[in-house]
């Protein structure tokens, strides 16, 4: 059995879906009230591959908001406490959503090992970190082209380099082979460290960057005061937005801008749950993270263990095993519009 | 999923509290364990510990006097009651010498206003033989709150408190299981009277808890860490007995709105 630790995307969003599932007297609660809900097992879902495979999987509310991060022991708290419930419902492997990777990361909840009378056996959980670089580098090869850019002499910016998604990717695409790699990140010794690893690409500053970029990978969530100035970005330009929350689109809108939210895939069929609907996609009962969809295919593939854990531990042997799984079991990458180019993405025609 | 290559470059712009992912790269990283114990030799703490400690002491004889008296209502599980309730015996043993150990004289008049509520509620069961009220109040309500109050106690308590602590948290599980496996095995006939008995009895702990908030602050243990453990043990219990999970978020939204 697979497991999703997911969360509502908002205060507001978790509310009106409690309202909707019936639970009035949540929906009606306020903050405090929500920082001191447990973690509920929402629901159980059924999912089949185009090979006939089936597998079973729950989805796990956290019950955090964002508006939580600011509490820390809260949001650590509710991460564990997720983890805990994953656990205790004998769910074989779980991938952490949204904040919750983040909060594990950044909180260096690896420590934290022994929740009240329950250890967390690590070996249960994904970050789901390896799909979604897979699924960016997939956006990439793919889009580029459809938006008039030769990958082969194209200069591709990673803001974010150094994470554990972003070396992967400049990995890849070094593999791949393209113009150039323009590294960026906010801590340049990890920077300098990455770029002596891959042997190549060129280290800069994001101003210096995004004039120079034929192709953009965001990996690392926007500051919320950061402008970009679309007057001095190439044309065409292809942004893959691989944060999270995703929000790049607002700030980068332009003509022969082309941006596409990165780390989607859509599954072959519906799949029927109601979880999905608040989580920002476009058709919520296909599309979801790369990440919540590595927890399934490690599950079709019997591979009972944490695939994608701790930081940059991800190889291309692991992107290729999972990528060829992705494919296998009926997932796509989201990919631009050809209609709306940039404007919309939906999936192209194979 | 996404992680930042700085947590400080996440700015949730979903977020209406700004910055609040840079709030989060300054958190602490912490093992579990505060690094910075509270003084227990401070006047404030054993101000604060003579009301703490009289609460468990009197949960632990409340505990004893909640068994014996069930076993009047299931005569056959009797024995396994009356074992059951030497142990709180012996808890209750243990957390007087905790007091005394720091020097502290247990209020146990405070105690046992504290826990009146509670008390006169099981009585009101017993006296009419509800014995689904009684285990729900003693062996799952009051269990699972000891348990989760002990596993946040420990970290910061004295290292004596702390020894003797963790040697009750080990019973108290099989308290709960008993009361569990009871419930569970009778549930369809039970299931009516629990539901009520949630109703009436879980905002009380919620009062109870907010009663003490303050001391427990002095203590390092947090109202809110207190409140959302004794839920997840809570949810737990029930699970197990058998409801589903959306009758144990209504039946836990009576301890949160209540």
């Amino acid at each position: 059995m697979f497991g999703l630790i997911g969360h509502s995307p908002s205060f507001e969003d978790a509310r009106v879906k409690a309202r909707s599932l019936g639970f009035e007297e949540y929906a009606d609660g306020d903050l405090d009230m929500w920082c001191t809900a447990p973690p509920q097992l929402v629901e159980h879902v059924t999912v089949e591959s185009p090979t006939g495979q089936q597998i079973r999987g729950a989805y796990i509310d956290s019950v955090f908001v964002p508006e939580m991060l600011r509490r820390f022991k809260t949001a650590k708290r509710k991460v564990l406490k997720a983890m805990e419930l994953a656990q205790r419902s004998g769910i074989d492997i779980t991938a952490l959503g949204g904040f919750t990777s983040i909060i594990f990361e950044d909180m260096n909840l690896l420590r934290e090992e022994r929740v009240s009378a329950v250890s967390l056996d690590w070996q249960r959980f994904t970050t789901g970190n390896t799909h979604t670089a897979w699924v960016i580098c997939q956006q990439v090869e793919t889009n580029a082209p459809k938006v008039g850019i030769d990958l082969a002499r194209a200069r591709v910016a990673v803001v974010g380099a150094s994470g554990d998604i972003g070396s992967a990717v400049c990995r890849w695409l070094q593999r791949r082979g393209v113009g150039e790699l323009l590294l960026v990140a906010r801590r340049p010794q990890p920077l300098i460290d990455l770029q002596q690893s891959l042997g190549s690409g060129r280290i800069l500053s994001l101003e210096e960057a995004l004039p120079e970029a034929d192709v953009v990978v965001w990996v690392a969530s926007l500051p919320q005061s950061l402008q970009i100035d679309t007057t001095t970005l190439r044309r065409p330009c292809l942004m893959i937005d691989g944060g999270y929350p995703k929000n790049l689109d607002a700030k980068a809108a332009a003509e022969g801008v082309h941006v596409l939210k990165g780390g989607i895939v859509e599954f072959w069929q519906d799949i029927g749950w109601q979880m999905m609907e608040v989580a920002e996609m476009e058709r919520p009962q296909r599309q979801m993270f790369a990440c919540f969809a590595e927890a399934m295919l490690l599950d079709f593939e019997q591979i009972h263990t944490n695939f994608s854990w701790g930081r940059n531990n991800i190889t291309l042997e692991a992107m290729d095993r999972i990528g060829a799984a992705s494919l296998r079991h009926g997932f796509r990458s989201l990919e631009l519009d050809p209609a709306r180019l940039g404007a919309r993405a939906t999936l192209a025609p194979a | 999923m996404a992680t930042l290559t700085s947590a400080t470059e996440a700015s949730a712009a979903q977020v209406p509290a700004g910055d609040a992912s840079q709030a989060l790269a300054s958190a602490p990283v912490g093992d579990g364990q505060s690094s910075d114990l509270p003084d227990f030799q401070s006047a404030t703490y054993k101000d604060a510990y003579s009301r703490i400690n009289a609460i468990v002491i009197e949960g632990e004889q409340e505990a004893h006097d909640n068994y014996i008296a069930i076993g009047t209502l299931i005569p056959d599980q009797a024995e396994e009651l009356t074992r059951l309730a030497r142990m709180e015996l012996k808890h209750m043993k243990g957390f007087t010498a905790c007091a005394n150990n720091l020097g502290v004289t247990a209020d146990m008049a405070f105690a046992k206003q504290f826990f009146a509520p509670l008390h006169n509620n099981f009585q009101a069961a017993l006296a009419e033989g509800r014995v689904t009220t009684c285990l729900l109040i003693q062996a799952i309500l009051i269990e699972a709150f000891a348990i989760s109050a002990y596993h946040i106690y420990i970290p910061v308590a004295d290292p004596f408190a702390r020894k003797i602590t963790e040697g009750v948290v080990k019973d108290e599980y099989t308290h709960l299981n008993y009361g569990q496996e009871w419930l569970k095995a009778n549930l369809d006939a039970v299931r009516e009277e629990l539901e009520q008995a949630n109703r009436e009895n879980l905002p009380l702990v919620r009062r109870m808890l907010e009663q003490v908030a303050g001391d427990a602050a002095v203590l390092q243990m947090d109202k809110e860490d207190l409140m959302a453990d004794f839920l997840s043990s809570y949810q737990e219990a029930l699970t197990d007995i058998g409801f589903t999970g959306r009758e144990i978020a209504r039946m836990a939204a009576a301890a949160l709105v209540g």
